[in-house]
């Protein structure tokens, strides 16, 4: 199967990503597939988590922190400042402090934790997690492509995912004990009713986000989730490893996606030593990518004799990604 | 029609009053249980979602400063109440 089977034979698919080591293509790919799939008439929005994010430079428009862009019709890439975005919610969480109590200003205490707790090293990752909820939440587009993280990150953001799961189930389960207490005291001095609890109203709001965001990742029929490989005995060994620890967590790997590969064409013409070297080196690690990964891998690209930038090397990309032969 | 009124709005007084004695006599005592209990879970639940404020760092900060709003009048008696020191008297309380 190529990618385009694998399109068709999953018409519910609407989450893409794109993941694997760092530097082996994966902001390439999503660029291909939101190109390719814009140009068959869908409306894609490809976005990054990452707060080094590449699709300005691949899209070559400066598109940090300015929301949805239009790059071409039906194509949209956005890369989410994290940093802008923690300050905003520092500042709503102000002004509704301030507006609750009609405070002039924020009190010390309050305010000293406000900006400790933005400082925190989960924060940014927080508030990245959290935009990519505001984002596929509205359901506006017909894909989403994900330009993931490195591995680790995306594993740190799916072990999150679970970790926030069971805390929020914890502190909502004790919220909900102290309003039986509530109720039971305001029953007893026949009052009514019991004041409505703001704050379990927020932590289903809070839970309600973050499964959503763990859903989708999930989510066999909506979401695929493809792995970047080149041929080089590392990556296949570390690809190995990390396919184990996503199905750990549930997550469905749709496929793998061969990038960097150097055409054995070039072995006809006359060309140095050097990358005939090259080309007999990476023949071992490509049969072992079949051996491993067998039919699973659904794509192969070549080496281009130079990066990809613009929309005209990223049309290339996508013909090879969604046309190639395997 | 005015007096009616007013014999009514007595009767209502009196059952008040009736209301008030019996709640005293019997269920006060489990009433403010219930709601001491309430105020000890309520400071728990700012330890385990602010805990960081006391240098305990307890997940996750984001949603913390969500809630920070609706908990802001009782940060200060949360922090007193963590931050004493025990002693005999604790008992009594």
């Amino acid at each position: 199967m190529n990618l385009s089977q694998v399109l068709a034979a999953n018409p519910k698919m609407k989450y893409i990503m794109f993941g694997g080591k760092g530097g082996l293509g994966k902001t390439t790919f999503s660029a291909a597939a939101a190109h390719h799939l814009a140009r068959q008439g869908h409306k894609v929005l490809v976005f990054s988590v990452d707060p080094q994010a590449s699709l300005s430079d691949i899209f070559q428009r400066d598109i940090f922190g300015k929301g949805a862009t239009e790059i071409m019709p039906n194509l949209f890439a956005q890369e989410i400042d994290a940093d802008r975005r923690i300050h905003d919610f520092q500042n709503e969480i102000r002004k509704r402090i301030l507006d609750r109590y009609g405070f002039d200003k924020v009190p010390d205490e309050i305010e000293s934790y406000i900006a400790a707790a933005s400082s925190e090293p989960a924060m940014e990752e927080s508030a990245i997690f959290d935009a990519v909820v505001d984002i596929v939440f509205h359901g506006e587009y017909d894909y989403y492509i994900y330009d993931l993280v490195p591995l680790g990150h995306a594993l740190y953001y799916l072990s999150m995912s679970s970790i926030y799961d069971e805390w929020i189930n914890k502190v909502t389960e004790l919220r909900s004990e102290m309003q039986r207490y509530d109720k039971v005291a305001s029953k007893l001095k026949s009052e009514e009713k019991s004041e409505e609890d703001e704050i379990l109203t927020e932590l289903e709001e809070i839970r309600r986000r973050i499964n959503l965001s763990s859903s989708i990742f999930t989510d066999k029929e909506k979401t695929g989730f493809f792995f970047v490989v080149t041929p080089e005995e590392m990556t296949i060994l570390d690809t190995k490893k990390a396919e184990g620890l996503f199905s750990k967590f549930g997550v469905p790997i749709a496929g793998f996606v061969v990038n960097r590969v150097i055409p054995e064409s070039l072995l006809s013409e006359k060309i140095p030593d050097y990358l005939r070297h090259r080309i007999e080196l990476q023949r071992q690690p490509i049969t072992k990518i079949g051996e491993v990964f067998g039919d699973r891998v659904v794509g192969s690209v070549p080496e281009f004799e130079r990066d990809i930038t613009g929309l005209d090397m990223i049309a290339k990309v996508a013909e090879q990604l969604f046309g190639g032969a395997k | 029609m005015g007096e009616d009124k007013k014999e009514k709005k007595k009767g209502i007084k009196f059952g008040k009053s009736i209301k008030e004695f019996v709640y005293g006599m019997a269920a006060h005592d489990t009433a403010r249980f219930a709601l001491k209990t309430r105020g000890s879970m309520e400071h728990l639940f700012i330890l385990i979602t602010m805990g960081d404020m006391l240098g305990i760092p307890i997940l996750p900060p984001y949603y913390s400063l969500r809630l920070l709003p609706y908990v802001v009048p009782q940060i200060s008696t949360w922090k007193r109440r963590m931050l004493r020191e025990k002693d005999f008297t604790d008992t009594l309380a």
